[in-house]
């Protein structure tokens, strides 16, 4: 059994204050749901602005894998993707 | 109905357009005969509406119930110095008749209303949306869907933004993009800051969009999200199916009559108890005593919060980095994000009063506490920017 290796996460710009502003975080996992687990022990709390408590992706967030829109948290993730957090802004 | 002939003036005015082979004279003209809104005078609106006013579009309205403040300078270039505290409204159409004598002005002082959003769009061709509320956004969304409008929406964030254009029955909404999304969940300029020429570039693309759509040339930006980061400088495209199940653009709409926000999501801003600075001051006097304002970062928070006398509980929902600058003694810090989960924290029977920046995200705090079951919670209006000003001017608020 090989290690998972890392992919990259594209933080959307409102969730920055969770990983000390940075923009591009790295994240284990071959699933999305994976993914997102490695990175909320990372930054704790993360998880819980994208996700909902019935495991539902909120419904101001997006996800992708590349280009591909995420719609299960069961999607698999290969290693050097890149995930992108995608958020709704309000500002004008 | 404006001749939509090209005057010598006019032939010289767009002499560039004329000269593209897909625009020409035949596209020129459909710009003179176009009726284009822009929703919001600020950072997008500006270059956006400043664009449309050159490239001749014949008729443009402009929507803002707000006046200049002098921090807007930084990035809406619709406006100078002089106009500041003026309707943006009428210093915007001002420049843009300065702009363009040719073409029509319509300003329209006022805040879209699910009463009056109808009204309004329907008598324009395209719609930009540049407006800094969600909720406009997507009442904006909704009357372009209902009314058949094609509908230029951009946002921004910090050094990020956004741009999507809907095609009436061609392509996803903003609904199919982000279903639903809570004011104040997500910070506003205001409160997170904006890199001032990041909106020029959004808003010059909502009328490159614009003036594509009139003009039918090109591929319109549908069921496509463009997103730029200034830090990177980098610009990607997402797809975005339209959703089977849009609550306003499938074939079976929940959403068919336009609603403002709260009343839409089944709760009753009404319920919500709007406190002065001045209000706000009173009851922490009647129900804690001692209790006021400090910047005070030594007290244990939960047990000044539990230990109301009174059953109020203050709770600021900013972000922690904002709590740590200044906070009112005795609250407690819940980011907005995390609300939801953390309602419990909130002693049953106690009445939080929800504290933020500028009185958005604690709005939007009282909607999650009602859906949550809270009775009856309460919000500064005007959040501690209100009661740096009108109690304690010492506040540290950045």
């Amino acid at each position: 059994m090989t290690q998972p290796a890392a992919c990259t996460v594209r933080i959307a710009s409102p969730l920055r204050s969770y990983t000390r502003g940075a923009a591009k975080v790295a994240a284990d996992g071959a699933t999305l749901s994976e993914v997102l687990a490695d990175l909320d022990r990372r930054f704790p709390g993360i998880r819980f602005r994208m996700i909902d408590e019935q495991d539902a992706i909120r419904p101001h967030i997006r996800l992708y894998v590349e280009s591909r829109e995420v719609k299960s948290l069961s999607d698999p993730v290969a290693a050097r993707e890149t995930v992108h957090v995608i958020c709704a802004l309000s500002g004008g | 109905m404006r001749d939509s002939t090209l005057s010598a003036s006019e032939r010289s005015r767009y002499q560039r357009h004329l000269a593209l082979a897909e625009i020409g004279p035949a596209g020129q003209t459909r710009l003179k005969a176009a009726r284009v809104l822009v929703v919001g005078a600020g950072g997008l609106g500006s270059p956006a509406a400043m664009y449309l006013a050159a490239a001749g579009v014949g008729t443009l309205g402009i929507v803002d119930c707000d006046r200049v403040e002098l921090s807007n300078l930084q990035r809406q270039l619709l406006f100078a110095t002089a106009d500041v505290g003026r309707l943006k409204t009428h210093a915007a159409c001002e420049h843009l008749a300065r702009l363009n004598p040719e073409i029509a002005l319509e300003a329209h002082a006022l805040e879209l209303r699910a009463a009056n959003a109808r009204e309004v769009l329907e008598n324009y061709d395209v719609i930009l949306d540049g407006t800094d509320r969600l909720a406009t956004r997507y009442l904006i969304n909704d009357a372009c869907v209902m009314l058949g409008k094609p509908l230029v929406s951009a946002a921004i964030h910090r050094f990020e933004g956004q741009v999507m254009t809907y095609v009436p029955g061609r392509g996803a909404c903003y609904r199919c993009l982000y279903p639903e999304a809570l004011e104040g969940v997500v910070a506003n300029c205001a409160e997170a800051g904006v890199l001032g020429v990041l909106p020029g570039v959004l808003g010059a693309i909502q009328a490159t969009e614009a003036v594509k759509l009139v003009t039918a040339v090109g591929e319109p930006l549908s069921g496509r999200l463009l997103t730029y980061d200034a830090l990177e400088m980098t610009f990607r495209e997402f797809p975005v199916e339209r959703r089977a199940d849009c609550a306003v653009c499938s074939e079976r709409p929940s959403i068919t009559m336009l609603a403002d926000q709260g009343e839409r999501c089944g709760t009753s801003l009404e319920r919500v108890r709007r406190l002065a600075a001045a209000e706000l001051l009173e009851t922490l006097r009647c129900g804690a005593g001692s209790r006021g304002a400090s910047n005070d970062r030594a007290s244990d928070d939960r047990a000044a919060a539990g230990g109301s006398s009174a059953g109020i509980v203050l709770v600021d929902v900013r972000e922690p980095h904002e709590f740590a600058i200044g906070r009112l003694e005795g609250s407690i810090n819940i980011p907005i994000g995390d609300l939801p989960r953390r309602l419990v924290e909130i002693p049953r029977g106690a009445t939080p009063i929800f504290l933020c920046r500028s009185g958005r995200r604690s709005l939007a705090a009282c909607e999650l506490a009602l859906r949550g079951g809270i009775e009856a919670p309460a919000h500064l209006e005007g959040g501690l920017l209100a009661w740096a000003r009108e109690i304690d001017s010492t506040f540290a608020l950045d």
